[in-house]
């Protein structure tokens, strides 16, 4: 179809809550294909479908993308959940949608993501570091949710810890 | 709330401020800029032990010169006993966001506290044409056997790939007795 605007904060379509996608909206073959071609266009990983407008549970992730990164490859998940995740660290990362700054969140090392493919089938992925964490990213966008709501530090910081 | 505030000027000024820390430096600061008409754009402060330090890039209003700031904020910072300076910085420069400098690199440092560790590992990163971005000291451990930890960000054409410099830190270790980690620093964008 076509490559979308990624929509920038602050659009306000990023900060909402997105919709059940239902899988028989005649709209969403062209959907799929937006945000296939835009995630294509972009220098990113992963994509959620209020990134590109449409304020609806939608992502499409494909870790493959960076070079050196292994995972499950392209996929197209609605209604995507996470069931579980373990062992939290601190990554460093940026989004499309929040450009020229990265900050150190928290994400889980360990994730796995439940959500209903395009034709239907319910799909379980267990899935570990970068990937793990661009589904968590991803997912965060279906809630209104962006890193900047999950910076844990401003800056590498080894010495100041919580608690002493 | 707006109030009428002055037509800001394509003039900024970087303005450092440090002395003792205590709660309500960045307030009695912000709302000081605020009231001279002042527009805080970038900023990073932190604390050393118990000495606060900060510095504010700062769009000025039609009028004010830079080298008034201090004065002109003593109403209100006066009681706080800073230390206030202040200098022009030109509009091509304080608008320059571009993130061509990003780090790259990450390096730790660490080892029985002694002089010249900082000296040493700045002056490997130079000559390598490394920019260091952010630096961080600390003496931990106990008293009697202080170690001397040290973080730095580094900008380095090349990146990890750069064996010269990776033996240049090397052989800091046996002449510092330091350990030293080099490590790339990976952001992904999503």
């Amino acid at each position: 179809m076509a490559v979308r605007p990624i929509r920038l904060y602050p659009d306000p379509i990023l900060k909402r809550p997105t919709a059940p996608v239902c899988l028989t909206d005649p709209a969403l073959p062209d959907l799929i294909q937006d945000l296939l071609d835009t995630l294509e266009a972009s220098p990113g990983v992963a994509l959620a479908a209020p990134q590109i407008g449409y304020p609806v549970r939608m992502i499409v992730v494909d870790v493959t993308r960076k070079k050196g990164s292994h995972g499950h490859g392209l996929v197209v998940l609605t209604n995507p959940r996470v069931l579980y995740q373990e062992c939290p660290r601190i990554v460093r990362e940026g989004c499309l949608s929040v450009p020229d700054y990265t900050g150190n969140v928290r994400r889980f090392e360990q994730t796995v993501v439940e959500g209903t493919a395009p034709d239907g089938r319910v799909v379980i992925l267990t899935t570990s570091g970068l990937e793990a964490q661009a589904y968590q990213h991803e997912i965060d966008h279906l809630e209104g949710t962006l890193f900047l709501d999950r910076l844990d530090s401003l800056s590498t910081d080894l010495f100041r810890r919580r608690g002493r | 709330m707006r109030t009428r505030r002055p037509a800001l000027d394509n003039r900024y000024a970087m303005l450092t401020a440090f002395g003792q820390d205590r709660p309500g430096i960045v307030a009695a600061l912000a709302e000081g800029l605020y009231h001279l008409g002042c527009n805080i754009e970038d900023t990073c402060m932190t604390r050393l032990r118990d000495e606060f330090a900060m510095m504010l890039l700062v769009r000025l209003p039609a009028g004010l010169a830079p080298d008034q700031l201090p004065d002109r904020l003593t109403p209100k910072t006066g009681p706080l006993r800073l230390t206030l300076l202040s200098r022009e910085v030109h509009p091509k420069t304080a608008t320059d966001t571009s993130t061509t400098q990003a780090p790259n690199l990450m390096l730790s440092v660490y080892g029985a506290d002694r002089p010249g560790i900082v000296a040493a590992v700045a002056r490997v990163v130079a000559n390598h044409g490394g920019n260091i971005t952010d630096l961080n000291t600390r003496v931990i451990g106990s008293p009697d056997r202080p170690v001397y930890a040290m973080v730095l960000e580094i900008h380095l054409a090349g990146g990890a790939q750069s064996e010269s410099f990776q033996a240049a830190l090397e052989s800091l270790k046996p002449t510092l007795g330091v350990d030293i980690t080099l490590r790339p620093i990976e952001s992904v964008q999503l």
